[in-house]
């Protein structure tokens, strides 16, 4: 099987500037790919060139092997970061509207926002103008304009910024469903919980630079795991004076302890019982917030 | 191709449906109604208002003169006014003029023994209409020829002498005979009404169509739709799709304007009073009106293709009035050099102006109409305008195709060079 989408060595410059530096990644069909960066990082440079809107200057993007063509573009939904829809013109008018230029006829465009709306539980915006939605609901009109033609390529840019809980648990479920249905999903966010969540595999770019990439899991292990979550009935006393021990906080149940080496843990568990009876007792492993703020957040130091 | 259809399709049918499109329609054919009812409303006011005013002739000092007067003013078929005889300027006269019987009233006041005596037109106003000034002093200048001649020429004679001079223009043509009188007929005021009413159609169809494809294009920009768009469709679809579907939408209100005119003027009542104005639309040459098509065709498409990328450079609505100014300029010059080279349709400005891309759709049609250009002028301007269409209109997908994407401010001609470059357009 060939991979839907993928980038080799791709560059781009802005005069002087180079926007984006030899990114390099697959996304697999029925794969949500997560692509992390701080603002100006080049995810939506990078999201750009694999929607054909600017081309790279250097290296190649393949889409189910072949390079970009005009047909491609029926194959590929987008929601742009800063999304918009006409406002003054009806839901289904211009959802049918985008349909129809990705190559649907009116029926089957008709057919697919009917059951997106259903989806949503919101088929009584069908009449409705898009000035008339409230701003999470634009959202979802959105992002139904960019799932609307069964794309094979969905490019998703910040998809659940602005939405309340409830919302963004229903647009998670979607997106799930669809990558569930064979879709590839290229991912971008600021809020880590989602990446670890739904990705994969993860590229995480700072300043044009590809500075970590790889299975999430991968990533994972081979972040040392640093903290220890220690819940218990009674006081334990001299944690700090373990080996490996860094610090010992005091929690509301129980204490958040950082350790330098794993192999501590073991002895903390032991001591931890002898004083006093162990409710909770868990290694965590580094999140994805505190690896990226590590790759990341360095450098700009 | 289904795409550009698609596109075309969705702009027309939004753009019709807005309430700004309606409104602007009504009110235009309401105006043009209105227009084409003024020579009725005219003949009716002026018709019914008046009727003879009634003025007071006192005849006094010169009896013979008054009488004269009487005598040529009863041979006038038609008058807008009656005058009534006054021995003096006694209680009576002011008394009638107090309650309003007469308007005012006519004096002869000596001057010196020979020469005609001044006339004064006394009343409570300040002025004397228009119609009864005109008619009184045509009157007065056939008593005054009657008191200077003295009875010493024939009445045939008299009338000889008030009769007016005519100048009849004629054309020297190089064609043979037969052409040149042809080309006489030309200038029928029918032409030069068409020419007129061409020209302010094609001017207000370019700026008001061009002025829309801008503000859809920054509106699409900025309401961030354009990311989408370009994703689905190339630029250059979405640029022709909304310059023809704007073209349709110009053509429909068109349409709508011709349907207001033509129902107007076939109104029985209008027939009559636009009888005057000796306008017959069968006078008009059919090529004139076919070249003329061509040539406001052309001249949109033009036009519109350079709003469509002032449009694409513009992230805000608000930026958008000033940055459509050089066309505006431009279209505006085309429109003046036009409507003030009526007179003189073939001088060196009109012929210069046939080549210039920008100005020919209205200067041609502007000559076509009233001068006369050689078929070879016609021809090399109509590949010029085509050229140039290509030329600008390949520029302006570029323009477009870059600008779409750069927000913030107007970018500079450097930076969207720049831009063009970096984007390997």
């Amino acid at each position: 099987m060939v991979t839907p989408l993928m980038l080799d060595k791709v560059m781009k410059q802005f005069g002087e500037k180079t926007a984006v530096n030899e990114i390099s990644l697959q996304v697999e069909a029925g794969e949500i790919y997560g692509l992390l960066g701080a603002n100006g990082a080049g995810k939506t440079t990078t999201m750009r060139m694999v929607l054909g809107l600017i081309y790279p200057d250097d290296g190649r993007i393949l889409y189910h092997g072949k390079p970009f063509s005009k047909e491609l573009q029926g194959g590929m939904g987008y929601l742009p970061e800063e999304r918009g829809l006409y406002p003054k013109v009806k839901v289904s008018d211009q959802i049918k509207y985008l349909a129809k230029l990705r190559g649907m006829t009116e029926a089957e465009a008709e057919k697919s926002l009917r059951y997106w709306l259903d989806r949503f539980e919101v088929p009584e915006y069908y009449d409705k103008r898009i000035e008339e939605l409230s701003k999470g609901n634009q959202q979802k009109m959105g992002f139904i304009a960019a799932v609307v033609h069964k794309p094979k390529i969905l490019i998703l840019d910040e998809a659940f910024s602005g939405l309340d809980p409830v919302n963004v648990e229903l647009l998670k479920a979607t997106v799930k469903e669809l990558r569930d249905e064979g879709t590839s999903i290229l991912f971008s966010t600021h809020r880590m919980e989602h990446v670890e969540e739904l990705c994969r595999n993860i590229t995480i770019l700072d300043r044009s630079n590809t500075v970590l990439q790889g299975n999430l899991r991968d990533i994972k292990k081979r972040y040392p795991r640093e903290e220890i979550l220690l819940y218990t009935t009674g006081e334990v006393n001299g944690l700090e004076l373990l080996d490996g021990v860094e610090r010992v906080e005091r929690k509301e149940r129980g204490y958040s302890i950082r350790i330098s080496d794993v192999a501590v843990a073991k002895s903390i568990l032991r001591k931890a019982m002898d004083e006093s009876e162990v409710e909770h007792f868990e290694i965590k492993e580094p999140t994805l917030n505190q690896i990226f703020i590590r790759e990341v957040g360095e450098v700009h130091e | 191709m289904n795409k550009l259809s698609n596109v075309i399709g969705f702009t027309f049918k939004n753009k019709v449906k807005t309430k700004s499109f309606l409104i602007t329609t009504l009110v235009l054919a309401l105006l043009l109604t209105i227009g084409i009812h003024v020579p009725y409303f005219i003949d009716k006011f002026s018709g019914q208002e008046s009727g003879p005013v009634s003025i007071g002739l006192v005849y006094s000092d010169y009896p013979e003169l008054a009488n004269s007067l009487e005598k040529h003013h009863g041979k006038l078929a038609v008058s807008g006014l009656k005058l009534t005889k006054y021995e003096q300027t006694d209680g009576q006269l002011a008394k009638d003029l107090e309650s309003g019987k007469i308007a005012g009233y006519l004096q002869f006041v000596k001057a010196n023994e020979e020469s005609f005596p001044e006339v004064d037109y006394i009343s409570k106003k300040d002025s004397i209409k228009g119609e009864v000034q005109t008619e009184l002093q045509a009157a007065l200048q056939s008593v005054k020829t009657e008191f200077i001649t003295k009875g010493s020429l024939t009445d045939a004679q008299v009338a000889e002498l008030n009769a007016p001079v005519a100048i009849n223009v004629q054309k020297l043509s190089a064609q043979d005979g037969a052409e040149a009188s042809k080309d006489d007929n030309d200038f029928s005021p029918v032409d030069f009404a068409v020419m007129y009413a061409l020209i302010i159609l094609l001017f207000m169809t370019i700026m008001m169509t061009g002025n829309m494809i801008a503000a859809e294009v920054t509106a699409e920009k900025s309401s961030r739709i354009m990311e989408i768009l370009i994703t689905s469709t190339s630029p250059l679809t979405q640029m022709f799709g909304k310059i023809i579907g704007m073209f349709l939408i110009g053509l429909l209100q068109i349409f709508i304007f011709v349907g207001v005119v033509v129902i107007n003027l076939s109104l029985p009542y209008n027939q009559e009073s636009l009888k005057g104005y000796s306008l017959d639309f069968s006078q008009m040459d059919p090529a004139v009106l076919i070249l003329g098509l061509v040539y406001f065709i052309l001249g949109y498409f033009l036009y519109a293709t350079l709003f469509a990328a002032v449009g694409s450079l513009v992230s805000r609505t608000e930026e958008l009035g000033q940055a459509v100014m050089p066309i505006t300029m431009l279209s505006l010059a085309a429109f003046y050099i036009g409507s003030f080279s009526m007179s003189a349709p073939d001088s060196i400005l009109m012929k210069v102006s046939n080549y210039v891309p920008f100005f020919s759709p209205i200067t041609m049609i502007v000559r076509m109409g009233i001068g006369t250009p050689k078929s070879w002028e016609i021809i090399i301007s109509i590949v010029v305008l085509l050229i140039s269409i290509y030329v600008f209109g390949w520029l302006s997908a570029k323009i477009y195709r870059t600008g779409v994407l750069l927000y913030g401010k107007r970018p500079t001609f450097k930076e969207l060079r720049k831009a063009m470059k970096a984007y390997k357009i």
